[in-house]
């Protein structure tokens, strides 16, 4: 469960967060959907605890990254706003380094690679070097290192950023069995279609707030138009920074 | 503690396949040494040079005796003609040498030459040496004739005895050597450095490693460790080279001699050690606030300048105050000296300057871990 109360944040003379409000329960896909500038970015960096919240408190498992951040990035595991894979290093040395990382070690570490590069179909990877990878084979790459620990928590910052069909098609799959394990999903984006076909519950933000929460029935129900893009341009008022 | 091995183990075998890493860390230790060495031996040829000097020498047929005498003293008629790049080194003698000579009058000898030519100063003094020697055997020649002790007129016999011991002479030249192997440790692992910090920066890992459950600390010192790795093999490496390279300089053709023994290196070996940390934090903390690799290089050439400063100022300088044992660079500096003087060694001296060097690095080792938990250095806000 994560849940974020009250949450605000600024950058200079910039609001970016203004005490957002909203949580994403477990065994639920939950969708931060918003325009670009929208504050999701920066959301999800203060739930892990790479930005501090001036005021209100995001808690992983009733923990707060804030204040004991190493305890509740145990939690979660991270699909980055961007991902840079180490080049010179294999799939699978990888994957040991972030397993290693969250203190996994011996046997029970080798059997989770395994698992993972098995869950993801990428065995004939896995002893490779990441340099020249296509852009779905690092999405793979970034995502098996976010399972690899098997977090309760998942949280990807616009994980399908530049992916074909295919690669798209994978990460719903996978995200989608997650969900059937009682994973708490948190996901960021800007594209509706992705929203509409994964999310069980959609947070749509705009100006650092929160505009509407429900599921994509309720929000297009709630507005009175049949397509949850129309949806959402009439909450948030404009169609600025949105990809169909 | 298991983190930091962790990220050492990762970061080390990731700059090991990083070929300009290794080749950075490699070639400083290992061409160096080769550069310096070919430089000592054309110097040592140079100076001693045992060939004739060859001479352009007017009216040679006035004084035979003297041309003889030169001859004797290694002075010679220059066959083949001056080349253009040289200036011409030539003694005049006068047509009235004879004559002059016979009434006891002082004979005008010309020597035109250019004195301020570095590669001609040994020949023109060999000329200069040779005429005095001739004109002070004439002189005792005239003394006996006239019933006096040649003595009379050398009321004073300059005795040079040079106390210089073989091992400090060569200390002259071997201090540049010293500074060299002291500045190994800052290059050798300065690409490493700047690629585990700037680097990951800009290929965009940085942010997920700093999201892991782990702390800023560990992250520093892991990294710290896997550079430092490679700048104390650097070092290592400078200093198994330098006394292999120098077998083949002949520097006993100078009267110096250089001698490595097996404790010596250990110990050099064991004061690079903090040092290498040193220069590594140094390095991290300055290429973390770089935006990239780039960057960060330009950032850390400047900040080369420093050791290479404080060394090489105190080399040439020939500073002398007791503060220098203990501080960081300088300590290790003066202790490489003292062993390579062979003087005694100033053990609570070099003890203070490791410690010293040490607490440095430590210092900003964590101030290093509380600028990667400010969203201001990590997102360059």
């Amino acid at each position: 469960m994560i849940e974020v109360k009250q949450l605000s944040k600024s950058f200079k003379d910039i609001q970016a967060l203004d005490k957002l409000t909203f949580s994403a329960p477990d065994g639920k896909i939950t969708g931060l959907l918003g325009p670009n500038g929208a504050g999701k970015t920066t959301c999800l960096r203060i739930i892990y605890g790479l930005l501090q919240a001036q005021s209100g408190e995001a808690l992983i498992n009733q923990i707060d990254a804030n204040q004991d951040p190493i305890n509740a990035r145990r939690q979660i595991g991270i699909f980055p706003d961007k991902f840079g894979l180490y080049e010179r290093l294999t799939v699978r040395e990888q994957l040991t380094y972030f397993a290693a990382l969250h203190n996994l070690s011996g046997d029970h570490l080798e059997q989770r690679v395994n698992k993972v590069i098995e869950q993801l179909d990428m065995q004939s990877l896995s002893d490779r070097r990441s340099a020249g990878f296509s852009q779905g084979q690092r999405m793979k790459v970034a995502l098996a290192q976010s399972l690899v620990h098997d977090p309760k928590h998942l949280i990807l910052d616009e994980p399908s950023r530049g992916l074909d069909v295919m690669s798209t098609r994978i990460l719903r799959d996978i995200l989608r069995e997650q969900r059937q394990q009682g994973t708490c999903i948190l996901f960021s984006s800007h594209v509706m279609q992705e929203v509409a076909a994964l999310c069980d519950r959609v947070v749509v933000m705009a100006n650092g707030r929160v505009a509407a929460e429900g599921t994509p029935e309720e929000l297009c129900e709630m507005t009175g138009e049949s397509a949850l893009e129309e949806a959402f341009v009439k909450i948030i008022g404009s169609d600025e920074g949105i990809a169909a | 503690m298991s983190k930091i091995v962790t990220i050492w183990r990762k970061e080390f075998r990731d700059a090991l396949r990083d070929k300009r890493s290794v080749l950075a860390a490699m070639s400083y230790a290992f061409f160096g040494p080769m550069l310096m060495a070919v430089a000592f031996f054309f110097l040592i040829n140079q100076l001693t040079d045992p060939s004739d000097v060859e001479i352009t020498i007017d009216g040679k047929q006035h004084a035979p005796q003297l041309v003889e005498h030169l001859k004797t003293q290694g002075v010679v008629q220059r066959q083949e003609p001056w080349p253009d790049t040289v200036n011409p080194i030539k003694l005049t003698i006068p047509e009235s040498w004879d004559q002059q000579l016979k009434s006891a009058e002082p004979v005008t000898v010309i020597l035109r030459a250019d004195w301020s030519a570095q590669k001609q100063q040994t020949e023109i003094k060999r000329v200069e040496r040779a005429v005095q020697s001739y004109a002070a055997k004439v002189t005792n020649y005239r003394l006996l004739l006239r019933g006096l002790d040649p003595r009379v007129v050398q009321p004073i016999n300059l005795s040079k005895q040079d106390v210089a011991t073989r091992g400090s002479k060569a200390a002259l030249i071997m201090g540049s050597v010293l500074v060299f192997i002291l500045l190994s440790v800052f290059w050798s692992g300065m690409n490493v450095a700047i690629d585990i910090s700037a680097g990951e920066r800009e290929r965009n890992s940085l942010e997920l490693l700093l999201s892991q459950p782990l702390s800023t600390e560990s992250i520093v010192w892991g990294k710290t460790l896997a550079a430092a790795s490679f700048a104390i093999f650097g070092g290592a490496l400078s200093l198994i080279l330098i006394p292999v390279i120098f077998q083949f300089v002949p520097l006993q053709e100078i009267g110096m001699s250089v001698e490595f023994s097996a404790f010596m290196i250990i110990l050099m070996f064991v004061l690079l050690i903090p040092l290498a940390l040193l220069a590594t934090t140094l390095q991290l903390f300055v290429s973390f606030r770089a935006k990239n690799f780039k960057e960060a290089q330009t950032y850390i050439s400047f900040l080369l300048i420093i050791p290479m400063a404080a060394s090489f100022g105190v080399e040439f300088a020939r500073l002398k105050t007791p503060i220098l044992y203990y501080l960081p660079l300088t300590g290790q500096h003066q202790a490489f000296l003292s062993l390579i003087r062979g003087e005694a060694v100033n053990w609570f001296g070099i003890g203070v300057s490791a410690l010293t060097t040490l607490v440095f690095a430590y210092l900003l080792a964590l101030f290093i871990s509380r600028m990667l938990n400010s969203e201001k250095t990590v997102f360059g806000l």
